[in-house]
Order: structure tokens, then sequence, then C-alpha cells
């Protein structure tokens, strides 16, 4: 399945400033697979050493979360869009009063 | 760094969502900046708290994470070109300052996610807003820095 990938600002320095990516794959798993082989950069900026999708990284398919579907066993379409989007979290500090 | 307009807008939005920390993006397209996109954005640590509160102990008074509906218009918005320039939040009951977590949440692998944007951090008090700062990346330091402008 040839499936075109979103690549956000933060994680571009690992794949030569590319935007947009096409990757032959047929679910999520294949797919991140196939784009660390490619760019090794994104090894580690994606996925923990087991595998998993880090806590601060949502993946999408056409705008629907991985986690809402099958997650990495989520299958792909011919056509369809992934976009890979790093978190915007914070908050105060909460064990020191200023 | 805002216009006037999106300071007072980003002001009401602190205030309107106090004892929630609230949270949004300035996206900025084009050399001289003149096409501004205010994207305040929608908190969902209290139910990420709801549903996990293990994993997520602390609730919306103390913390903030973007919804990834926005997160997703966001991406959008930079494939037509759009940049990160400003990061906001604010802080409950706390002063403007650029938190540890705040730090840890910005960082991946030990990089900035976004190294261009500056990040403006709202000091709420009783409901009202009291202070506002902003931080940069500094390469140099390896750390995140107080900004050398007031977010105005």
């Amino acid at each position: 399945m040839s499936v075109q990938v979103y690549i956000p600002t933060p994680f571009r320095r690992a794949t030569n400033n590319k935007d947009r990516v096409t990757v032959e794959a047929h679910d999520v798993r294949m797919l991140l697979d196939e784009l660390e082989s490619h760019y090794a950069g994104l090894r580690g900026l994606v996925r923990d050493e087991q595998g998993e999708v880090h806590a601060h990284v949502n993946i999408y398919v056409n705008s629907e979360g991985i986690e809402a579907l099958q997650g990495l066993a989520t299958t792909l379409e011919d056509g369809d869009e992934v976009s890979i989007i790093p978190a915007l979290a914070g908050g105060r500090t909460i064990d020191v009063h200023r | 760094m805002f216009t006037a307009e999106e300071l007072a807008q980003i002001r009401s939005q602190a205030e309107a969502e106090y004892p929630a920390e609230c949270c949004g993006v300035l996206l900025l397209r084009g050399r001289d900046g003149t096409d501004r996109l205010l994207l305040p954005c929608r908190n969902i640590q209290d139910e990420l708290h709801a549903k996990d509160p293990v994993k997520h102990p602390r609730d919306s008074r103390t913390a903030y994470y973007i919804d990834p509906k926005d997160l997703l218009n966001i991406g959008r918005r930079e494939g037509e070109g759009y940049a990160v320039a400003v990061i906001y939040h604010s802080h409950i009951e706390a002063g403007a300052y650029f938190s540890a977590t705040d730090k840890r949440n910005a960082l991946i692998d030990g990089a900035p996610t976004y190294p261009d944007a500056v990040y403006v951090v709202l000091s709420v008090v009783k409901g009202k807003v009291v202070d506002a700062q902003s931080f940069v990346w500094d390469p140099a330091a390896g750390d995140f820095v107080a900004g050398s402008s007031a977010p105005s």
C-alpha cells in the first residue's frame, strides 16, 4: 500500500528536511519500520527500544489517532495519509512553592 | 511577538479557563510575519487524568496537554507553510517561570522540539493574569533561558 506520511518540523532533521514522504506499508508498524530503515535518525524519536510509540508522540491515520484504531497494527490502504506529531505539554512546579 | 489583540485574546483565554491551565500556539507564515494565526488549543489534561491517574497524576490545575486534534491541525498548517512561532500556556496560582516539567516536555531526545519557537508562560492568580514571561532555547547553554523581550 502506498501511503503518504506527513513529517512535522521537529522530525525533519531526521528526514533531510522532507515534510512528506511516500512509504509502502500494509500497517503502521511496517510503516515505521520502513521509515526508520530509510531515515536512521528517526530511530528513538518516534518509538522506544521496545518498539512502542513514545507517549509524547501521536500518530494519525487520516485524522484518526491510532490509539482509537488498532494501534501499531492499524492497517493501511492506498492513498491513506499518516501524520506523526509530537505532543505539546507541560505544567507548573507542584513540589516547590514560588 | 504578540500583537495587542493577540495578547488580549490570550489573557482572556487564560482567565476564562481558570482554574485550568490554558494553552495554544501562534503560527506565522512569510518573511514579514504578517500572516499570523493564533490557535487557542484545548487542554485535555483532565481527560487524561480521569482515564489513567497513575500515568497522568496531574489534572488541569497543574498541567496541560494540547488536544491531539489541535496538534493535527497545527501539523496541517505547517504543511501550508506556517511555522510554530510561539507556544503558550498558563500556570495557576504560580509564577510565570519555565518549569522542569515544561522543559522536559519541550525536548525530544535532549533536543528542543521546536528550537525556534518562543515559549510564553502566563501567571494566573485568583483568576487574573498577573504576569507573562517568554523563554527561548539557547543552544550554547543547552537550556531554555529568559527571552529578551516581554510577550507583547
